[in-house]
């Protein structure tokens, strides 16, 4: 696990189809063993057994053979939130308790989460708008364990789930965007209940209930019954770039009626994230949405896309208390934070 | 003055909620404040539309009461309290009381999606088959007959072959 304290995923690079606004692309699949009860109705002794069951048969199948796997709770509850951080399991799988694990590639495309809310949960994660490059790597993934498991599986239902609302394909097709500008003029709101008339939902980054930080938010379908994957992927593919489209002109507004309020926020921002001595997690994320509308915007030229993503992922608790090695108050972590984001911005002279 | 939703940071924001005849006073912290505003804490998260939906729901629940899953031993009760099945045979047990509450919920009762390949070829190429025909009114509904002829022309085949396979699967197990 060190090594991936100090590099981030290839879904951060900043590559990929409509990047200044898409930062990533995620399908997750929900899977069940068709022996077993679901895990809140299953015993201690049942939960090892799938455990094991499943670890072993990722350790044959070829495309998950590879994996690292790690059992989470043979873990620290930073190393658990580290993971979480990283987008590798889900937040109910970092505070959760009992047999569980994670077993997830190199680059970090891939994570398949054993025993969460479903036995298995698979997930592929992209860079930029990538839903059919991810659907098809995770519907390969999920085609090589369904030889190796008995998946629970019925010709009117689907894939069965623990909860009805994952039933079906057990897909949840998601689209993280950067979505600073809907912000500021208030149209967010607006997007929110567009999407929803359409059957997707919108998330904060780390999923269900949290808050969007950073301008960040996740869009996903809601159903995954009477439709096909692919159905579901026209569905958010069509959808998006609308966002996307609607993002953009609300930045055009900005630079065309309030051009220097927009630049000073976006400059003061890059500025406060060169001076400031403390930094929370929350007010980092914000100075950084703003710069890296800012640098969107060409309006700033000297940082790349990369580094901005970056810092997204790289000053969080987790991230950083395993940089420095130790365990760290909310102040210290602060101090620390300003920081390495002076260090890596370049530091004002 | 503390903050009344977190107790911990010093309240800053003084607001007033107007709600019919009540009128509420509200001391909050910088943080919190700006929570209340956040139009995603707003949103109801799909476990919220579950058991709005699970109450708004309720066929034959006298029958459906006294329902037990054989295999796991959840009532029906159960789960429509917790929102949660306990293993997969519920989806067969609770079928009565799960049908409407996942048409609601979905709009569907009937997947279409993938089928893993141990349930057989046939139900592959059934789902397929389903699959072309909404795609198939789609393209009808779009003026669009030339895509229409392709694709009832690839549930026909699909169509067809089935049945062969279907008596070559009985050969087989003749054997
Ligand atoms: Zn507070
Ligand atoms: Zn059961």
């Amino acid at each position: 696990m060190r090594e991936l304290y100090s590099k981030t995923g290839e879904w951060l690079k900043g590559t990929g189809p409509e990047s200044d606004i898409v930062i990533s692309t995620r399908i997750r699949l929900a899977r069940n063993l068709a022996n077993f009860p679901f895990l809140n109705r299953g015993s201690e002794e049942q939960r090892k057994e799938i455990e094991k069951l499943i670890r072993e048969k990722l350790k044959e199948a070829a495309l998950t053979k590879d994996l690292h796997y790690i059992k989470l709770s043979e873990v620290s509850p930073v190393d658990r939130l580290f993971l979480m951080e990283r987008r590798l399991i889900s937040r109910e799988h970092a505070g959760g308790d009992g047999e569980r694990g994670v077993a997830f590639g190199r680059s970090e495309t891939v994570s398949v989460m054993v025993n969460e809310e479903d036995h298995l949960r698979i997930q592929v994660i992209r860079s930029g708008f990538e839903l059919r490059e991810a659907w098809k790597i995770i519907d390969e993934i999920d085609n090589t364990l369904e030889e190796k498991l008995y998946y629970a599986f019925s010709p009117r239902f689907g894939y069965l789930t623990a909860c009805p609302t994952n039933v079906g394909t057990g897909m949840r097709a998601s689209v993280m965007m950067h979505l600073p500008a809907l912000g500021l003029t208030h149209h967010i709101e607006k997007v929110f209940n567009a999407v929803g008339k359409l059957g997707l939902v919108v998330r904060g980054i780390y999923g269900e209930g949290t808050q969007a930080i950073g301008d960040l938010y996740q869009i996903s379908n809601q159903f995954t019954l009477g439709k096909s994957e692919t159905e579901i992927i026209e569905i958010v593919e069509s959808v998006v770039p609308r966002i996307a489209g609607y993002e953009r002109m609300a930045r055009k507004a900005l630079m065309t009626e309030n051009r220097e309020q927009l630049e000073d926020r976006v400059w003061r921002s890059y500025g406060m994230l060169k001076v400031a001595r403390m930094l929370s997690s929350e007010e980092t994320m914000q100075l950084l949405s703003q710069v890296r509308m800012g640098v969107n915007l060409g309006l700033i030229n000297d940082i790349s896309m990369e580094t901005l993503n970056e810092l997204f992922i790289l000053t969080l608790p987790a991230h950083l208390q395993k940089q420095e090695g130790k365990e760290l108050e909310a102040n210290e972590r602060n101090v620390i934070r300003a920081a390495y984001v002076r260090k890596r911005l370049g530091e004002f002279q | 003055m503390k903050c009344e939703s977190c107790n911990k940071r010093h309240a800053t924001v003084h607001l007033t909620e107007i709600s019919g005849n009540e009128k509420r006073e509200r001391h909050l912290c910088e943080e919190c404040a700006q929570n209340i505003n956040n139009p995603l804490v707003k949103m109801p998260t799909p476990a919220d539309i579950l058991s709005s939906l699970i109450n708004q729901v309720a066929p034959e629940i006298g029958e459906m009461a006294k329902t037990t899953c054989p295999a796991c031993g959840l009532s029906y009760l159960e789960f429509r309290s917790k929102g949660r099945l306990g293993c997969p045979m519920d989806y067969t047990a609770f079928k009565k009381g799960l049908t409407p509450l996942l048409e609601k919920m979905h709009g569907a009762s009937q997947h279409v999606g993938k089928v893993p390949s141990r349930a057989g070829k046939e139900l592959i190429v059934k789902n397929e088959v389903l699959q072309l025909r909404r795609e198939l009114d789609k393209a009808v509904e779009k003026e669009d007959y030339e895509k229409a002829a392709k694709l009832r022309d690839r549930i026909f085949e699909l169509s067809t072959n089935n049945e062969e396979k279907k008596d070559e699967g009985t050969v087989q197990q003749d054997r």
